[in-house]
């Protein structure tokens, strides 16, 4: 069983967003079901701080020793922080995906447009098996 | 025939990786396990690189040929010399097609003049059995038997320790094999480590499957699924048939001239194959590591000199590559054009989707062998 914490929010891409809108700032990573799914990861590749990201479009990448895996952002703006410690680390994805296994921190434009996204009882739904 | 789901054949210890917490794929048409609960690709590898791991590769096909001329009949067929070992010994060999081209490579266990075991791969064991089959005189009886036999692989620099606890033996040469009871033992795999192939029939390979668990347990053995199997492969530049093995890759280029009797008669792709080595081959596999994080992937292509060199032309295409788990970096076989000058040692610039990568050029393997 995949663990879906309560108090963030999802994309149907398996990414996990932390933060609301009245704090800009967003951390994203991915979910237990994705790092379950993709096993052991050994390499990411993700934008330096500074770079301009777009809602919906590629992130970075995660890989295990088996596959190759996109990440997409899910919310538009700028990264302002990046998990440095995952160069050396990338197990953390898959030890801690919600906690010191995170991504990036994305700060969204004051007012910008921030697209749905899924609670966790709608995320939960979504990777309950058929 | 065994239980089939979607199409797909299912071993016969499918329950026991079920109980172990195994995740399945398809390969070669059957459903086999690729990591268990509480391992994962990175532990089961160090498992067997340090201490014992357990595989079912009963994928593997198993085909017996027998008759007075068994011997005679597939040293006029597969590549390799069967008259360099003698009876009790395995050979790793390859079928070829008339054209040169690899129908599959496999290991051929001499047991006697009359009798010789074949364990092909997977996915091409119908089309060796059909070669076989069609070519074979009177007197020599080629017969599939898939689906008989199980394989249990025990890799690992505790492997001996794990056999004797198990009250199995283990003192034997590498390559070499002895029965117990009804289980064939050799000393074989596809790892690199010291380690047996177990040949049984299913009626007995779940107990024998537990037996060698239970054994193993003090010695900490993992079972292990085909994810680490592959990045095993990988670090000792052991080809895949499918990707580094094709009917479009010869022996030749693939670096595998050594398993081929080129001073029998006859063997099948003997014309096309001498004609190749008088030629030169026009491609060549030879490894590849990454001198940048990155993590090579088949069909990634391969340019001379570091990334960023003026006018460098495509090389060739990795057809296997990983991340290292041992090493901790990126490694490939990759086959490359003869003619491109290339020399091992060679600084090259891998393709990682449209972000060229500093790699080198190096001699598998990539960590050093321990089979003896």
């Amino acid at each position: 069983m995949s663990v879906v914490p309560e108090d963030f929010r999802y994309t149907s891409e398996h990414e996990w967003v932390a933060g609301r809108e009245a704090e800009p700032t967003y951390r994203v990573g991915v979910t237990d079901f994705a790092q379950q799914s993709l096993g052991d990861v050994v390499f990411i590749q993700l934008p330096d701080a500074g770079t301009p990201v777009t809602a919906g479009q590629v992130l970075g990448e995660v890989e295990s020793t088996k596959s190759v895996s996109e990440v997409y952002s899910p919310v538009s703006g700028e990264v302002v922080a990046v998990n440095d410690a995952l160069a050396d680390r990338p197990e953390l994805v898959n030890s801690d995906p919600y906690g010191e296994g995170w991504l990036v921190e994305i700060q969204a434009p004051p007012g910008g447009d921030i697209p749905e996204l899924l609670d966790a009882p709608a995320y939960r739904e979504l990777i309950a098996p058929a | 025939m065994p239980p089939m789901t979607q199409s797909l054949f299912q071993p016969v210890l499918t329950g026991r990786h079920e109980g172990l917490g195994a995740k399945f794929a398809a390969f070669g048409g059957w459903r086999m396990p690729v990591e268990y609960a509480g391992g994962g690709v990175l532990r089961e590898h160090a498992a067997v690189r340090e201490a014992v791991g357990m595989f079912d590769v009963s994928h593997l096909g198993t085909v017996t040929v027998r008759g007075r001329p068994a011997v005679d009949y597939l040293n006029r067929c597969l590549s390799n010399d069967l008259d360099r070992v003698a009876d009790g010994q395995a050979q790793y060999t390859l079928c070829c097609d008339d054209a040169g081209g690899i129908v599959d490579d496999l290991i051929v266990y001499r047991c006697a003049e009359d009798e010789v075991l074949c364990v092909p791969n997977a996915a091409n064991a119908a089309a060796v059995v059909a070669r076989l089959a069609g070519d074979a005189p009177a007197g020599v009886e080629v017969v599939d038997r898939h689906t008989e036999y199980a394989i249990i692989a025990v890799q690992g620099p505790r492997s001996a320790d794990l056999l004797l606890a198990a009250g199995l033996p283990a003192g034997h040469g590498y390559l070499s094999f002895v029965r117990a009871d009804d289980v064939v033992v050799c000393r074989s795999g596809y790892t690199g480590e010291h380690g047996y192939e177990l040949i049984a029939p299913v009626r007995i390979a779940g107990g024998l499957w537990d037996r060698l668990l239970a054994a193993g347990a003090p010695m900490g053995v993992l079972p292990c699924g085909l994810g680490a199997r592959d990045t095993l492969r990988t670090e000792m530049g052991y080809p895949l048939h499918g990707q580094d093995l094709s009917r479009e890759i010869s022996p030749l280029q693939a670096g595998l001239g050594w398993a081929v009797g080129w001073d029998k008669p006859e063997f099948w792709g003997r014309r096309a194959l001498l004609a190749e080595r008088a030629a030169g081959p026009r491609r060549r596999a030879i490894g590849l590591e990454t001198l940048a994080r990155a993590v090579p992937r088949p069909g990634m292509t391969v340019s001379a000199g570091p990334p960023g060199s003026s006018g460098a032309a495509t090389m060739g295409v990795v057809t296997s590559g990983t991340f290292s788990p041992s090493r901790r970096v990126g490694i490939a076989l990759t086959l490359l054009d003869a003619d491109a000058g290339w020399r091992v040692g060679d600084e090259v610039s891998l393709d990682v989707r449209a972000r060229p990568v500093r790699s080198r050029l190096v001699k598998p393997p990539f960590v050093p062998s321990r089979v003896r």
